[in-house]
């Protein structure tokens, strides 16, 4: 007679273990345990809708899906700005960026990271999911050394790092997405679920964009990044305060900052400034700005000032 | 009569959780990287591995793996570019022999793929993804970042680590 409660045991270990194990995994063994008699309906049906809700977060989100909806929106970003067309300072920013990225928590995506120039006067940098990172020829001109221009791809890298541009996506659309997704791998999708998945993809996208192009992200998520670049810029070998002398230089909406993304939308320098400042106090060692690195920016980036 | 069937239920859910631990196969979930002879990215390569490939892992050190290939080859990984394989309680129910484990299927071009945005692509012709794949040409090798850093007295070569 007490048999079955050792089953119920077991079962919620499944469910404890669908964070190691997956979800389907969990579902075929409840139902074994159902037809076997060791699991009633009720218990059934409830570790089943466990193991489906831990499915509908944006983590389970693959990598390889990551990809493609950061490709479409950083083709959507690549619809608004035109490219700035400078091989040599392309070049420059892509070794800083990928030199910073090993540093990071997340250095190895799907598709890797990236970086372009952006051919607009607005300060601003942009980072879609899975690492397609933007910066604007207005934020590049705006940087006054290395640490600075390091301190800000570190904070893009945060983003990608901590996937916050999937976080941003509404969980209905993922509860949606993973109705029609079901179980089993599928290389080709029918029509019916072909428009379907791209309706959810367009809404997917919109809710990104959202966040990133117009209406900034969560000032949890700003906060997060700038903790995120502070870490990643001194693991590298930078100085952190790079992040707060770039601040300093947007307080107040200063030099026309009133562009979008970093600096249109709430959390201001100021808070975040503040912020920083605490961080950088805490580290054991902070690493000094260092004249050759100065030198190789002014050099990298002449093209730009007048 | 209780106390050893809770006993030997307890020892059951060990030995479950004991053998999750030590599955040390690990997954390859980026398209392409390479497999190096020691834990940092400019280090040489010593394999190409792809999405899919499945590793022995054996030892771990600052986000790095240690990993054997099927091939034999025995190299360095970083961690964010592999799963841990999903290990399948069930698999030993001979009816789920056939069943692809999660890591499996989280490796197939499930969900956003690129039919997806084909589909996608076709309907919003504003999305430029020309750009983006122009973007996916910038390539940086770990060489260039290496003399990079050496030149800025960064990472291993100044006050980084």
């Amino acid at each position: 007679m007490k048999a079955p409660k050792y089953w119920l045991i077991a079962a919620v270990a499944c469910v404890f273990g669908a964070g190691l194990t997956g979800c389907s995994v969990v579902q075929q063994g409840a139902k074994v345990l159902t037809d076997t008699g060791k699991l009633s309906e009720k218990d059934r049906d409830s570790i089943i809708k466990t193991s489906e809700a831990l499915r509908s977060t944006f983590s389970e989100i693959t990598e390889q899906e990551e990809y493609y909806i950061g490709r479409a929106v950083a083709a959507l970003i690549l619809s608004r700005y035109k490219v700035y067309d400078n091989g040599g300072m392309t070049n420059y920013v892509n070794v800083l960026g990928k030199a910073v990225s090993y540093s990071s928590d997340r250095p190895e995506t799907y598709g890797g990271y990236h970086f372009l120039i952006l051919d607009s006067d607005e300060v601003n940098a942009l980072a879609a999911p899975g690492g397609f990172v933007f910066v604007t020829k207005g934020l590049v001109k705006q940087c006054k050394d290395e640490e600075m221009l390091a301190s800000i791809l570190a904070h893009e890298i945060g983003h990608v790092s901590a996937k916050h541009g999937l976080a941003s996506i509404k969980k209905s659309r993922l509860v949606d997405a993973f109705k029609i997704l079901g179980k089993e791998a599928t290389t080709r999708y029918g029509p019916k679920e072909l428009a379907e998945l791209t309706g959810i993809f367009e809404n997917v996208l919109g809710d990104i964009v959202e966040s990133l192009v117009e209406k900034g992200y969560d000032r949890k998520y700003e906060y997060e990044a700038d903790q995120l670049g502070v870490k990643f810029a001194s693991r590298t070998g930078y100085d952190p305060n790079g992040l707060t002398r770039f601040l300093k230089t947007m307080v107040g909406g200063a030099s026309g900052a009133s562009g979008k993304g970093w600096f249109r939308t709430h959390p201001t320098a100021e808070d975040r400034i503040g912020k920083v400042d605490s961080s950088i106090r805490t580290m054991a060692m902070v690493p000094k700005t260092l004249p050759v690195r100065t030198e190789r920016f002014a050099q990298s980036v002449k093209g730009l000032k007048p | 009569m209780n106390r050893p069937v809770r006993w030997s239920a307890l020892v059951g859910v060990l030995v479950i959780f004991t053998v999750l631990l030590l599955a040390e196969t690990v997954v390859v979930k980026i398209q392409t990287t390479n497999l190096r002879n020691e834990p940092k990215f400019y280090s040489q390569t010593i394999a190409s591995l792809t999405a899919g490939s499945s590793l022995e892992k054996l030892s771990s050190q600052d986000g790095w793996f240690k990993v054997r290939t099927a091939a034999g080859v025995v190299g360095w990984i970083h961690s964010s570019a592999v799963e841990t394989k999903k290990f399948n309680l069930l698999a030993v129910d001979k009816s789920m022999k056939t069943q692809a484990s999660a890591g499996e299927v989280a490796l197939a071009a499930k969900g956003f793929n690129k039919q997806v945005e084909e589909n996608y692509k076709a309907k919003h012709g504003e999305a430029d993804f020309a750009a983006v794949d122009r973007m996916l040409q910038l390539k940086i090798s770990p060489s260039d970042v290496e003399a990079f850093l050496r030149k800025g007295k960064l990472g291993e070569f100044g006050g980084g680590k």
